[in-house]
């Protein structure tokens, strides 16, 4: 069967710089297709070749089975219409006669415009919602206006494929939802559609299927459902993200953490005793210096728990409510020992966690540094009456290091590590 | 604005150039005035001294006036729509000071071929330097407008000092060549109407043709291409066929300067960008314009004639700051 839109072994490159290497890809009739990647991926160059803005190096492109290289450019617009991100043009034409542009590519020289034409620019006025702006100069618009004329302009055109460069870039939220809308309606009238976004989250949910690229090269490609997941995207933008799933639409919804993915190789790795969500800052923290990081023993559904747990980290769990057992305290042991530092996050002491600091002890007894904070010799955090505080001031005679900030702290085994 | 306010506009710049034309029949040394005007309509009333002063002096004057005026108008409209740039002007790719180096070569030279040797060798260099600029401006197959102007920025001042040095060295010549230079159109004729003629029958309908194309050149170059333009195609045809308009003219008038700036500033004012009513209200007003202007260049001082070039510039300047200040809006 013949594809929509086939591209076969596409190379380009400015001079000596390679952008597109061997990209190859069908798409089907009716497709939404949502393409991502980091900036300099190549995402726009391939928009530009595909409306034969550029030429490529080699490799060919077809669309509907006709090869483009024997389009004329009258007949490659007609197949497929382009938007752009813009648009701060202050044209001083109404907007019925900016759309009325996009008909050129059907006309012949000296042609005049016929009923078929006009019928082609209400349609797109009525499609883009923009029938209240057709008489009104273009350059009165709001950004958001504007790129729905420019949508419009573009559906005059008539085309089997519309492609889109970053158009909500520049938009505010309520308008970039306005311009998803109409993608996704045009989307069911049978007009192929592809897309270069930066926001993840709509194209998880309006398009139907995602390409990923990188450096040049679709590194991912499927069905948004099956193939849009956090350690895909992961691995596209090297920062880390959280996969929730959204409420209404039912797809994948991503939040970025701020944090750099981890790195291959952690310069130190260090173990955290925590709970109560007092170690949560201190996870990021230490994962953004370019350590590992381990935690434990924290009760399930404790905050710290879960934000081990969203992040990746190793993690030793006690049950909920409950207090530290023997069998999981030699485990904690286990685990923390694999680590160069122990650091004991400032919090609450109770007598449910107070088997905390005797992991630290033990850890101390067996070599391990341990590191605290000077906070966590308040009082007022001890509930146990001063035994936290003795435990910790225990450690402190043994050479435990106290710190007076946090950022001394990461110094500290930065320095260490560059020995 | 309605289309049928802008149809309306463009009928009422004809009729002010019909009516201007008649007029300036009337107007000018000799024997035949304004109220005489009326028997021009029974020609075979007229004696043949006013036959001659109106059939071989000042019709084929006017005539020339109408088209030169024209010919720079819908340039510069041409122009400055092809290049997304105000201050452009049908001079920009340095064909002035072209055809000014030729007329000087042609009066330094004393080389002569009757009445058509100054226009012809003007003519000649000032597409040479047209086509220099082309080609400087080119890079690959592509023409990057922002180059090309730098590049008729730059042979326009290569040319000015060769111009310079021309009148050093003119000596007795001077006077003719000061006089070329500052453009008018004391020596008119019908053989002159006759060479310029076919260039703007030719030129005119393929500018024409290529309204709606200018029209998607407001969008950005690139979004006209997506379209369907071809973009490269239609700078280059519509960088020479304006250029040898262009060049025609500044071979039989010399150089005239700001009519082809000012003149498309005034209707994109009134009548807005759309290049459909933007190009043939430009070439109606702009007949008008270069027409008044040489009838104020023969009046004014009568009876000596002031060059219409100095005139053009001297009017020009001012009012196109005037309206560069009152306009807020466009450009």
């Amino acid at each position: 069967m013949s594809f929509s839109l086939s591209v076969k072994n596409l190379f380009f490159s400015y001079g000596d710089r390679k952008v597109l290497h061997n990209v190859n890809f069908n798409i089907q009739k009716g497709d939404f297709v949502g393409i991502l990647g980091p900036n300099g991926s190549g995402k726009s160059t391939l928009l530009h070749l595909l409306s034969g803005l550029l030429m490529p190096d080699t490799g060919s492109i077809f669309i509907s089975g006709k090869n483009t290289q024997e389009l004329s450019r009258k007949n490659w617009s007609q197949e497929i219409a382009i938007v752009f991100q813009e648009t701060n043009l202050n044209l001083d034409l109404e907007c019925y006669d900016v759309i009325m542009m996009g008909r050129f590519p059907h006309w012949r020289r000296w042609q005049k415009e016929n009923q078929q034409d006009i019928d082609s620019v209400l349609n797109a006025l009525q499609i883009t919602n923009t029938q209240q702006f057709a008489n009104r100069p273009f350059r009165e618009l709001s950004g958001g206006e504007k790129q729905r004329v420019m949508i419009a302009r573009a559906l005059a055109q008539e085309p089997n494929i519309l492609l889109l460069d970053e158009p909500t870039s520049h938009l505010d939220i309520l308008h970039q939802l306005d311009i998803m809308r109409i993608l996704f309606l045009l989307q069911k009238k049978d007009i192929t559609i592809l897309g270069v976004f930066h926001d993840i989250n709509l194209v998880s949910q309006f398009c139907n299927q995602v390409m990923f690229l990188k450096k040049g090269v679709i590194v991912h490609r499927g069905l948004v459902g099956k193939s849009l997941h956090a350690p895909q995207v992961e691995e596209l933008f090297d920062v880390e993200f959280l996969e929730e799933i959204h409420p209404y639409s039912l797809r994948p919804f991503f939040m970025p953490l701020g944090i750099v993915k981890k790195i291959e190789s952690p310069s130190a790795s260090i173990h955290l005793i925590c709970g109560g969500g007092s170690g949560s800052n201190f996870m990021k923290e230490f994962l953004e210096a370019g350590f590992s990081v381990s935690v434990g023993i924290v009760n399930q559904f404790d905050s710290d728990q879960e934000m081990a747990s969203k992040l990746g980290i190793p993690v030793m769990i006690e049950k909920p409510f409950s207090p530290i057992s023997d069998d999981n305290f030699q485990k904690a042991i286990n685990l923390a020992a694999q680590s160069d530092y122990i650091f004991i996050a400032p919090g609450y002491w109770g007598r449910g966690n107070l088997k905390n600091l005797d992991l630290a002890i033990s850890l101390q007894e067996r070599g391990k540094k341990i590191f605290f904070l000077q906070d966590s010799l308040d009082r007022n955090w001890d509930y146990t009456e001063g035994l936290a505080i003795n435990k910790l001031n225990l450690l402190a005679q043994h050479h435990a290091e106290v710190f007076s900030s946090f950022t001394e702290l990461i110094d500290r085994i930065k320095k260490d590590c560059l020995k | 604005m309605k289309i049928t306010k802008k149809r309306q506009i463009i009928l009422a710049l004809i009729i002010i150039l019909v009516l201007s034309m008649v007029f300036s029949l009337g107007i000018g040394g000799g024997r035949f005035q304004i109220s005489d005007l009326l028997s021009f309509l029974q020609p075979s009333s007229l004696l043949p001294t006013e036959k001659t002063i109106l059939f071989e002096i000042r019709l084929p004057r006017l005539i020339l006036s109408v088209l030169v005026g024209a010919a720079l108008s819908l340039s510069g409209a041409v122009l400055q729509g092809l290049f997304q740039n105000p201050l452009v002007d049908p001079y920009v790719l340095g064909i002035s000071s072209g055809g000014a180096v030729g007329a000087i070569v042609a009066i330094l030279s004393g080389i002569s071929l009757g009445f058509i040797t100054l226009p012809l060798f003007s003519f000649l260099f000032a597409l040479a330097t047209t086509f220099l600029v082309l080609r400087l401006g080119q890079i690959g197959h592509k023409m990057p407008l922002e180059i090309m102007l730098l590049a008729g920025v730059a042979i326009g001042f290569f040319f000015s000092a060769l111009i310079s040095l021309g009148m050093f060295l003119a000596g007795e010549n001077l006077h003719q060549m000061v006089f070329w230079i500052m453009g008018g159109f004391w020596n008119s004729s019908w053989n002159k109407v006759y060479t310029l003629l076919p260039f703007f029958l030719i030129g005119f309908p393929i500018i024409f043709s290529y309204s709606r194309e200018l029209n998607t050149f407001l969008l950005g170059e690139k979004v006209a291409e997506s379209m369907g333009v071809e973009v490269e195609k239609t700078k280059k045809i519509l960088l020479i066929v304006t250029s040898l308009l262009v060049a025609a003219s500044v071979s039989v008038s010399g150089v005239i300067g700001f009519v082809g700036l000012v003149v498309p500033h005034i209707i994109r004012i009134i009548i807005g960008e759309d290049h459909r009513q933007l190009l043939p209200a430009s070439l109606f007003l702009g007949s008008s314009v270069l027409l008044w202007a040489d009838i104020f260049s023969r009046t004014l001082l009568h009876p000596v004639e002031l060059p219409v070039g100095v005139l053009t510039s001297l009017m020009g300047a001012p009012f196109f700051i005037y309206l560069l200040r009152r306009k807020k809006k466009g450009w």
